[in-house]
C-alpha cells in the first residue's frame, strides 16, 4: 500500500499519539516525509528534525509512530525520547534496547500493547516473530554479558546499533530518536551523540533524529563534518501558520466542548503565536475549569491561571529546575533575568551574569547553553539577550514577583490578569496591522534589477499625471513612460528592528524594512547600496512634519548602521502633500502611495526579471533551451517568428527579431565559455511588445571588438569584418540590455508592436 | 556553355565568363565559407564575373555577411564585378547595415545580374554600379 492510501485511509489507530489525529493541524507534510522513509526503497537515509521550542516534536514522532505502524509488512516503527530524568549513558543505552525490541517486536507481531507495557526482555525472545527468534536470542544474550562487562562504548553500540543488526537479518525499522537535546547531560564516558549519529549513517535503518534547533547539529557532533548527514533530509518545525492555528483552536473548542467566538480564537492565536503545545494546554485548561471562551477578560483569567499554576507554568518551572537544580541558584537567576528583561533590549553582560550567579565558567556556561538552546535567552559570546516572547516574560515577571520579590499571590494575580487584559486590544490590533501592513521586504526581495516608470516612485510625479485617472488609463501611461528607474537588485531584507532596535519603539516591525543590494552588476563596493523604507501610518496625504520626522530616523538607522549609501523610501496610504513632497525631493527620497505601490507590485514579475521559473507558467510566456552550435539558432528563430505572428507582428519587424536572435545566439555561442553550451531564452508577450531574453552560463571572452591587446590583433586578422552582433542587435530591435550576471551574461532586447 | 559542379556542397554554374553560385538557405560561416571557396575557384578557373544568387536562403546571419565581404575583395583583386541576386528583404537590410551594397550590386533574380553583367564589357571595365538594383 503507498503512502498516499495510508494518509487517504482510515485515521490511524492511537498508540503512543497523545492529540486525536484529526486534531493535529497543520504538519501533514511533515507527517508524510517520515512516513515516506518506511519503504526500502526511499531514498533517505534519515531525517534530521530542527523542532523550535514547544512547537509540538515529540507529538509529531508520535503520530508518526502511529500511522508507521499500521502499514503490516514494511518497516517497525520505533520511537525513542531521551528523558530529563535519565542520568547515564549506559542507562539511556539499556532503556534504548528494551525499547526497541519491545516496539519491534508489537510491531511484528501486530499486538501495540507491548509498546506501553513492555514484556521483560528475556520474555521477548519467546514473543518474537520465529524468523526473529534466532537473531533476538543471541542479542539479549550478548547483551547480558556487556551489561555487566564495564565497557560503556560495547554496551552503547551493541544497544544502539540494535536496529542496524535487525535490518541486516531482515527486520528493518524506522528509528524515531526524539529530545536529542538531553544526550548532553548523560553521564558518561562515551560521545553518545557522536555515537549516535555514526550508527545512523551504517545499515539499512533510517534514523529520524529530532531535536531542538539551537543544540541538535551540535548534539550529534555533525556541525564540523556536514557530510556525516549525506543522504538525509531536514525537516525544520515551528509554530503552527495563523490559519492552522486558527484552525486548532476551534477543533479543540469543538472537542473539549469550550465556547468560542472569532475573536477569542483570534487572541488566543496570538497569545500563543502559533504554539501546538500553549494552545491545546490553554484549551484543556479551560475545558478543566469549565469556562467558557467567549471574551478577551475569560481568556485572560485562564492565560493568568496557566501560567501562575497550570501546565505552561510546570513547563518553564521544570526547564529551569533541569538547567540550575539549585533552589538559590534558580532564585538568583530569575532576578538576573528578569532584570535584564527589563533592561533596554533585553541584554546583560556576560561578566554581570558570572559575578551576580557567583558561578565558575565551567557552570556558568552549560547554563546559559541551555537557556540558549530552550530559545530562554540568546548567547552571544559576550552577552545573553532574554527572549522576547511574551508568555516567556509573563513567566519570568510572576515568577520574580512571587519567588524573589515575594509579593503576595493575590497581588500578582490581579496586576498580572490587568495587565495582560490592557494588553489584549493592543496585541490584537497589532495583528491587524500586521495583517494589513504592505509587505516591504517581500516587495522588495522582488526588485530583482526590473525597470519600473519612474513615477511610481516620486508621488509628486505619480499625481500630477495620473490623479483622477481610470486604472487602465494608468496602466497604458506607466508601460507608455520613457523615464524608468532600474530598481536594485535586493540580496537581503530585514526589518529596520532587526539592525536598530529602537525603532520598534516608533514602528511596527513589518512596516519598516531595510534592504541591501545593488544598483548594477558587478557586485562591487561602488554599485552597493541599502534601501531604508518605512510605512507611515497617515489617513490624508503625509504632512511635511511626519515626513521630515520619517526621513530623519531612516537617515538615523542608515548613519548607526554605518551604511556607505543608501537611498530612502517612504510610502504613505493616501500619498505626501506638495510640501512633503518637495522635502521628499531635497533629500532625494522616493515615495510611494498605497496605489503606486499596488501599481509596483503588479509590475514587477514574481521571481524576478527572467531568474524564475513562475513567469514561464504564464500563457504569454514561453521558455526555451538550445544547445550551442550546429545552427540550433534556427530553431529558436522558427520559434521567435510563431511566437511573434501571435501579437500580428508585420513580416520586416518579424525578420529583424529573428535576425537579432539569430545574432544573440551566435554572441552567446561565440564569446562564453559557458560550462553547459547552453542557450536559454524567453520570451514574453506584452499587449504591445515581445521581449526577448537570451542567457548563457559562462565567463565572458573579449570579443573582437571589445578592448585589449587581443581583440586588437582579432580585429586586424578579420579586417574588421566581425563582432558586429550586439551593433546589429541594437540597430534591429528597439530596447536592447546587456549585462553580466552571477555566472554568464544575460541580452534582453524588446521589440515594439507599431500598429 | 553552362557547367555544373554537382559534387560541390554549393551549387554553382557557369555561364560563359560568369559563374553563378547558389546560396543555401542559411547564410552562416560554413556555408558562407562554401561560398567564398566556390567564388575563389571560380575566378582561379578563368571567370570574369560572379553572381551570388540567395534565391533559396531565407536567414543570414552576420558571421555569413562578413565573409561575403571576403567574397567581395577576392572579386575586386580578380577585377571581376560581382553581384549578389535574390536577396530577401531580411538579408537585403543586413547587407546594408553592414556595408556591402557599397561594393556589390544587388539584382532582383539571376537573369537581372546576368543582364546587367552582359551590360558591361568585362574585358575593360570590371565595374557595375554598386547598391540595390532590386
Amino acid at each position: 500500500m503507498s503512502t498516499d492510501n495510508i494518509f487517504k485511509a482510515t485515521p490511524a489507530k492511537r498508540i503512543l499519539g497523545r492529540v486525536a489525529p484529526e486534531n493535529f493541524i497543520g504538519r501533514s507534510e511533515l507527517l508524510r516525509e517520515i512516513v515516506a522513509l518506511a519503504p526500502s526503497t526511499s531514498p533517505r537515509r534519515g531525517l534530521l528534525v530542527h523542532a523550535a521550542p514547544a512547537a509540538g516534536a515529540s507529538e509529531l514522532l508520535r503520530q508518526a509512530y502511529d500511522k508507521l505502524f499500521q502499514q503490516r509488512g514494511m518497516a517497525s516503527p520505533i520511537y525513542f525520547a531521551f528523558t530529563r530524568h535519565e542520568q547515564t549513558i549506559a542507562a539511556a543505552a539499556r532503556r534504548f534496547l528494551h525499547t526497541f525490541l519491545s516496539q519491534l517486536v508489537a510491531h511484528r507481531r501486530g499486538d501495540p500493547s507491548f509498546v506501553n507495557a513492555p514484556p521483560a526482555l528475556r520474555d521477548l525472545i519467546d514473543l518474537a516473530d520465529p524468523s526473529d527468534y534466532e537473531w533476538i536470542e543471541r542479542l539479549v544474550m550478548t547483551y547480558e554479558r556487556a551489561r555487566d562487562g564495564g565497557d560503556e562504548l560495547a554496551l552503547v553500540r551493541l544497544c544502539f546499533g540494535a536496529p542496524v543488526l535487525a535490518a541486516s537479518r531482515g527486520a528493518r525499522s524506522v528509528v524515531l530518536m526524539d529530545e536529542i537535546q538531553n544526550v548532553e547531560k548523560l553521564r558518561g564516558e562515551v560521545e553518545l551523540g557522536n555515537e549516535i549519529a555514526q550508527l545512523s549513517m551504517h545499515g539499512d535503518a533510517p534514523f529520524v533524529l529530532c531535536g531542538l534547533r539551537r543544540g541538535l547539529l551540535d548534539e550529534l557532533s555533525g556541525g564540523n563534518a556536514p557530510h556525516r548527514f549525506d543522504g538525509f533530509g531536514t525537516l525544520h518545525l515551528e509554530g503552527l501558520k495563523e490559519t492552522d492555528a486558527r484552525t486548532l483552536v476551534e477543533r479543540l473548542a469543538f472537542t473539549e466542548r469550550v465556547a468560542i467566538n472569532d475573536e477569542t480564537r483570534d487572541l488566543i492565536v496570538q497569545l500563543f503565536g502559533g504554539s501546538p503545545f500553549y494552545i491545546t494546554s490553554f484549551m484543556y485548561a479551560a475545558h478543566r475549569d469549565n469556562i467558557s471562551l467567549t471574551s478577551f477578560l475569560e481568556c485572560q483569567k485562564i492565560y493568568v491561571d496557566e501560567i501562575l499554576g497550570g501546565r505552561i507554568n510546570r513547563r518553564f518551572n521544570s526547564i529551569l529546575e533541569e538547567i540550575t537544580p539549585s533552589p538559590n541558584i534558580r532564585r538568583a537567576l530569575i532576578r538576573l533575568l528578569h532584570d535584564a528583561a527589563t533592561n533596554a533590549g533585553g541584554k546583560s553582560p556576560v561578566e554581570a551574569w558570572r559575578r551576580r550567579l557567583e558561578l565558575e565558567p565551567d557552570e556558568l556556561y552549560p547554563l546559559m547553553f541551555a537557556l540558549h538552546v530552550r530559545e530562554l535567552a540568546s548567547f552571544n559570546a559576550t552577552f545573553m539577550e532574554i527572549g522576547t516572547e511574551s508568555l516567556w516574560r509573563d513567566y519570568l515577571r510572576a515568577s520574580y514577583r512571587l519567588q524573589v520579590a515575594a509579593e503576595p499571590r493575590a497581588l500578582v494575580v490581579a496586576d498580572t490578569l490587568v495587565e495582560t487584559l490592557k494588553r489584549a486590544p493592543q496585541t490584537m490590533a497589532r495583528h491587524y496591522r500586521r495583517a494589513a501592513a504592505l509587505n516591504l521586504r517581500e516587495l522588495l526581495a522582488r526588485f530583482d534589477a526590473q525597470r519600473v516608470a519612474a513615477s511610481l516612485l516620486h508621488y509628486d510625479r505619480f499625481s500630477r499625471i495620473y490623479r483622477g485617472v481610470e486604472a487602465e488609463e494608468i496602466a497604458l501611461g506607466l508601460d507608455a513612460e520613457t523615464d524608468l528607474i532600474r530598481l536594485p537588485q535586493i540580496v537581503h531584507a530585514a526589518s529596520c528592528a532587526s539592525f536598530h532596535p529602537p525603532m520598534l519603539l516608533v514602528c511596527d516591525e513589518e512596516r519598516c524594512a531595510v534592504a541591501h543590494g545593488f544598483d548594477a552588476l558587478p557586485y562591487t563596493d561602488a554599485n552597493e547600496i541599502v534601501w531604508l523604507t518605512a510605512e507611515i501610518d497617515s489617513k490624508l496625504e503625509a504632512g511635511r512634519a511626519v515626513t521630515e520626522v520619517w526621513c530623519d530616523r531612516l537617515m538615523q538607522v542608515g548613519h548607526s548602521c554605518g551604511f556607505k549609501r543608501f537611498k530612502l523610501w517612504l510610502v504613505a496610504p493616501e500619498g505626501f502633500s506638495a510640501e512633503a513632497s518637495e522635502l521628499l525631493n531635497e533629500r532625494d527620497a522616493f515615495s510611494s502611495s498605497r496605489k503606486q505601490l499596488e501599481l509596483l507590485t503588479a509590475q514587477l514579475s514574481p521571481e524576478g526579471t527572467d531568474g524564475g521559473a513562475a513567469g514561464a507558467d504564464a500563457p504569454d510566456e514561453f521558455e526555451m533551451v538550445i544547445p550551442m552550435g550546429s545552427d540550433t539558432e534556427l530553431i529558436a528563430a522558427h520559434t521567435v517568428e510563431q511566437i511573434a505572428r501571435r501579437l500580428d507582428f508585420p513580416a520586416e519587424a518579424i525578420n529583424q527579431i529573428k535576425t537579432a536572435l539569430i545574432e544573440a545566439c551566435i554572441n552567446a555561442a561565440e564569446h562564453s565559455l559557458s560550462p553547459d553550451r547552453k542557450i536559454y531564452q524567453r520570451f514574453r508577450l506584452e499587449s504591445d511588445k515581445l521581449v526577448v531574453t537570451v542567457s548563457s552560463r559562462g565567463i565572458i571572452v573579449p570579443s573582437p571588438t571589445n578592448a585589449g591587446a587581443n581583440g586588437n590583433v582579432a580585429r586586424e586578422e578579420n579586417n574588421g569584418r566581425r563582432g558586429w552582433g550586439l551593433k546589429l542587435i541594437r540597430t534591429l530591435m528597439d530596447e536592447v540590455e546587456f549585462e553580466r550576471v552571477d555566472d554568464g551574461t544575460r541580452l534582453r532586447m524588446t521589440k515594439y508592436l507599431r500598429r | 556553355m553552362i557547367d555544373s559542379h554537382d559534387r560541390s556542397p554549393v551549387r554553382s554554374q557557369r555561364s560563359g565568363d560568369i559563374a553563378v553560385i547558389y546560396a543555401s538557405d542559411y547564410l552562416n560561416k560554413l556555408s558562407g565559407e562554401r561560398i567564398e571557396r566556390e567564388c575563389r575557384a571560380a575566378l582561379g578557373a578563368g571567370c570574369r564575373a560572379l553572381v551570388v544568387d540567395f534565391k533559396n536562403t531565407g536567414l543570414v546571419n552576420s558571421i555569413g555577411v562578413s565573409i561575403m565581404l571576403g567574397v567581395i575583395d577576392a572579386a575586386e583583386r580578380a577585377h571581376a564585378p560581382l553581384v549578389f541576386s535574390n536577396v530577401n528583404s531580411q538579408a537585403a537590410q543586413l547587407f546594408e547595415m553592414l556595408g556591402l551594397t557599397l561594393h556589390a550590386a544587388l539584382a532582383a533574380d539571376e537573369q537581372d545580374a546576368l543582364r546587367m553583367l552582359s551590360d558591361i564589357n568585362l574585358s575593360q571595365d570590371s565595374r557595375v554600379p554598386v547598391g540595390k538594383h532590386i
